[in-house]
């Protein structure tokens, strides 16, 4: 630029000045209201929508899926559509460094490329022409983050929609733009505006409609319990899952009956300060990471067990058996397992005895425990499977079920002296609420939603 | 002349501080019409003193270390008096200024405020959104948890991919090749202590540049 235009330019902006406002007060006022507005915005969201939570980091669960934080997604979505160019696709840097790296020079060199003095709008479409179609590409990359960008095999028509919107379209409206700019160097303004607007709709379109084809995945992410009450209470469901056959219920167990291969094995009460006092919190969920293999507790950590549990699920347990067991922490008030029931009040499998079984059965009666081929993971299950199914039957007060959890076991026809069912839990006995809320039940039908039992419940009449 | 006590206060501070060149020079400045859109620089630069602010108070309980990092935070959320509300003005700020920032960018882009005599004061701006964006990439990871922790991996990996660099910029980024005790250290040395310091000065010879130039006029059809 040379001198005189630099003259002009200063001085036309002294006489903008003459007409112009005060930094103080007139320009402040604005930023203050502005700033203070964002505040109250922020406020607002986080006490109303809070902080999304995620589980604890897990190096061993490999199958997560990653999301980067929102405003990163663009170009995560990019570099999955680049992905799906033949050929090209295949050269990764190009996409991850190179196109990048041109946009980020592009906006390092702008005002060192674009050396005109024109500032107005309309001597300076090119640049705003480009620009808006990256913001559009950037939006509509966003909003299609989330819609898988292949479905395997087949033809799968929101899978080309989004490389239309997200790739050809803003990459044709990029070259013709240029080619207008710099080769037919007569385009007019109006033509090159079309071209602008008519790339964006089009992009607009195709983004809507791969939004509307694309199948909606649920995505299901595990609930992640954050009081401390929650974390003890999935602590002990946990620990009532994978443990209790060993080490019973309340870990006091030092003799261990009825489990295959370690019958009669000796073992330190986990439940008491020998235990407790030596392993701290990292150590406790190490061993039960890593397990006791020589002596026969096998590893529940991911990295060792394909099947076993996250990294947040082991500090679970460990937050319980220190808040249950430990003396030298303050036991929090948990909320009973079920709610208490009054009288004429028909319990629900929702609501009282799927909590009651997941504490109580289901650490022996699941998939890939042989307790009879009686599995108690669903209603269904529950009700139908096992060796001398069915174990329940409605209304019936002698169902097998309720003789063994009442101490009752049931004797073998065949062999007298022996014994077809013991007692359930083997090796504890129920409390009389939940041994009642197991008669109330089975008596009242078995039914299974909160609405069903409310409508088989009677109220007393006083 | 009869003067108050303050009078005479102001009038030594003034004499050694300077306060009433301060006046005209800071405040009492001319400048062009402007509208809304020029209350985007400084609702950026009130962001990042918000995000200074509240991230000085969570680094009074936060732990970085891959066994703490996740239950400092549970317990800032759920233990802490108000330490969910800091949290949460800290989370929702982030995404707030980097879109603040972007959206000022943008304006400057559009109205042409880029060019003489304002060019490094944008060469500067650039530099100011790498900067922000690198403090949203450090600080997401510092909750240590899954989401974090698998996008981290997939963008450091995403780094590693520069041909014959990617290398040494994965390790770099890392501190080892996998993610580990190290990452977390040196990504929240980066988010609190680096970039910080890089920003502020950034910032300071932005408005430097910005008092000197003044805030550039709309463009009208002769420019
Ligand atoms: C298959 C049976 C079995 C299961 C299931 C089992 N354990 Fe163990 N556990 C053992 C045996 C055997 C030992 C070794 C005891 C010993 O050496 O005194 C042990 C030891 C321990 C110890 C360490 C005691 C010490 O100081 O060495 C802890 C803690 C422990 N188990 C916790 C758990 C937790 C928590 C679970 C549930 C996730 C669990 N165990 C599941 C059998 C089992
Ligand atoms: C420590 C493991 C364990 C626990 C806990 C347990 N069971 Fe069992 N259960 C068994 C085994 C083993 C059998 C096979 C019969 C036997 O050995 O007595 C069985 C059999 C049964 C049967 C007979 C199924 C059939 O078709 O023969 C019923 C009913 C039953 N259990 C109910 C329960 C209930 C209800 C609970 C929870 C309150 C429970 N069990 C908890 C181990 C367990
Ligand atoms: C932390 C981030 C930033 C802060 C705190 C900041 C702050 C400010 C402030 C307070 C102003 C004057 C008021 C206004 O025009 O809005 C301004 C102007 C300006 N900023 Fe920024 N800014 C930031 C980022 C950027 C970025 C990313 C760019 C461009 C790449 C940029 C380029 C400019 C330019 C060219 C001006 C002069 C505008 C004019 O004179 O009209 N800034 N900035």
């Amino acid at each position: 630029m040379n001198e005189e235009s630099k003259k002009k330019i200063n001085e036309k902006y002294e006489r903008t000045l003459l007409k112009g406002e005060r930094f103080w007060p007139d320009s402040i006022f604005k930023d203050v209201i502005m700033s203070f507005g964002i505040f109250l915005l922020l406020i607002l969201l986080a006490t109303f929508l809070g902080v999304h939570d995620s589980p604890k980091a897990d190096p061993s669960d490999t199958s997560y899926v990653p999301r980067p934080e929102w405003y990163f997604l663009f170009l995560f979505k990019f570099l999955a559509l680049y992905g799906q160019i033949p050929v090209l696709g295949k050269i990764e840097f190009i996409a991850t460094i190179i196109i990048p790296g041109i946009a980020m020079g592009l906006l390092v060199l702008l005002p060192f490329l674009d050396k005109t003095p024109y500032r107005y709008y309309t001597k300076r479409i090119f640049p705003i022409s480009i620009m808006s179609l990256l913001v559009v590409s950037m939006v509509t990359l966003t909003l299609m983050a989330d819609i898988p960008t292949t479905a395997g095999e087949g033809i799968y028509i929101p899978g080309i929609t989004q490389v239309i919107a997200g790739l050809i379209v803003p990459s044709a409206a990029f070259i013709i733009l240029t080619l207008m700019n710099f080769v037919f160097k007569t385009t007019s303004t109006k033509v090159m505006i079309w071209t602008t607007v008519v790339s964006a709709v089009l992009m607009i379109t195709f983004t809507g409609a791969t939004l509307a084809l694309a199948p909606v995945t649920e995505k299901t992410e595990a609930a992640v319990a954050s009081t401390l009450e929650e974390r003890i209470v999935a602590g002990q469901d946990l620990y009532s899952v994978h443990c209790v056959e060993c080490h019973g219920e309340d870990g006091k167990v030092t003799t261990i009956e009825g489990v295959e291969g370690l019958e009669g094995k000796a073992v330190m009460a986990i439940n008491g300060k020998d235990v407790l006092y030596t392993l701290n919190d990292a150590t406790m969920a190490e061993v039960i990471a890593y397990g006791r293999p020589d002596a026969g507790m096998n590893p529940f950590g991911k990295a060792y067990n394909p099947e076993g549990l996250a990294k947040g699920e082991i500090d679970y347990i460990v937050t319980f058996m220190r808040y249950m067991w430990d003396d030298r922490f303050e036991r929090p008030v948990i909320k009973p397992l079920f709610p208490a029931l009054a009288a004429g009040e028909v319990p629900s499998y929702d609501v009282h005895i799927a909590p009651i079984v997941k504490r109580y059965c289901v650490s022996c009666h699941r998939p890939g425990k042989d307790s009879n081929a009686y599995l108690m993971d669903t209603y269904e299950n529950i009700t139908t499977s096992g060796d001398n199914a069915p174990s329940i039957k409605a209304g019936d007060a002698n169902s097998p079920l309720l003789q063994v959890i009442q101490g009752t076991p049931i004797p073998d026809p065949d062999n007298p002296g022996q014994n077809l069912v013991g007692v359930m839990p083997p090796k504890s006995t129920l409390k009389a609420d939940v041994i009642d809320a197991w008669m109330r039940w089975v008596m009242a039908g078995m039914p299974r939603t909160a609405e069903e039992a409310a409508a088989l419940s009677t109220t007393p009449t006083p | 002349m009869q003067s108050t006590l303050w009078q005479k206060i102001y009038a030594w501070l003034d004499e050694r501080l300077g306060l009433d060149n301060m006046y005209t020079g800071l405040l009492d400045r001319p400048e062009p019409l402007g509208n809304w859109w020029n209350t985007l620089g400084s609702a950026s630069l009130f962001l990042f003193l918000l995000q200074g602010a509240t991230g000085i108070f969570l680094t009074v309980y936060y732990t970085p270390s891959p066994d703490h990092a996740y239950d400092s935070i549970q317990y800032i959320m759920n233990d802490v008096a108000f330490g969910w509300l800091v949290r949460g003005i800290h989370h929702w700020g982030a995404s707030f200024m980097v879109m603040v920032v972007f959206i000022h960018m943008l304006r400057v882009f559009i109205t042409g405020s880029y060019k003489y005599p304002r060019e490094l004061t944008w060469l500067i701006g650039v530099g100011l959104l790498l900067m922000t964006l690198g403090m949203g990439f450090t600080g997401y990871l510092l909750p240590w948890h899954q989401m974090a922790y698998w996008a981290t991996t997939v963008a450091t990996q995403i780094a590693g991919s520069v041909p014959f660099l990617g290398e040494f910029i994965l390790k770099a980024l890392r501190g080892g090749p996998d993610l580990s005790a190290l990452t977390l250290q040196r990504f929240f040395a980066a988010h609190i202590w680096m970039l910080p310091a890089a920003l502020a000065a950034l910032i300071g010879a932005h408005l430097y540049l910005i008092i000197k130039h003044g805030e550039s006029a709309y463009p009208d059809k002769e420019d």
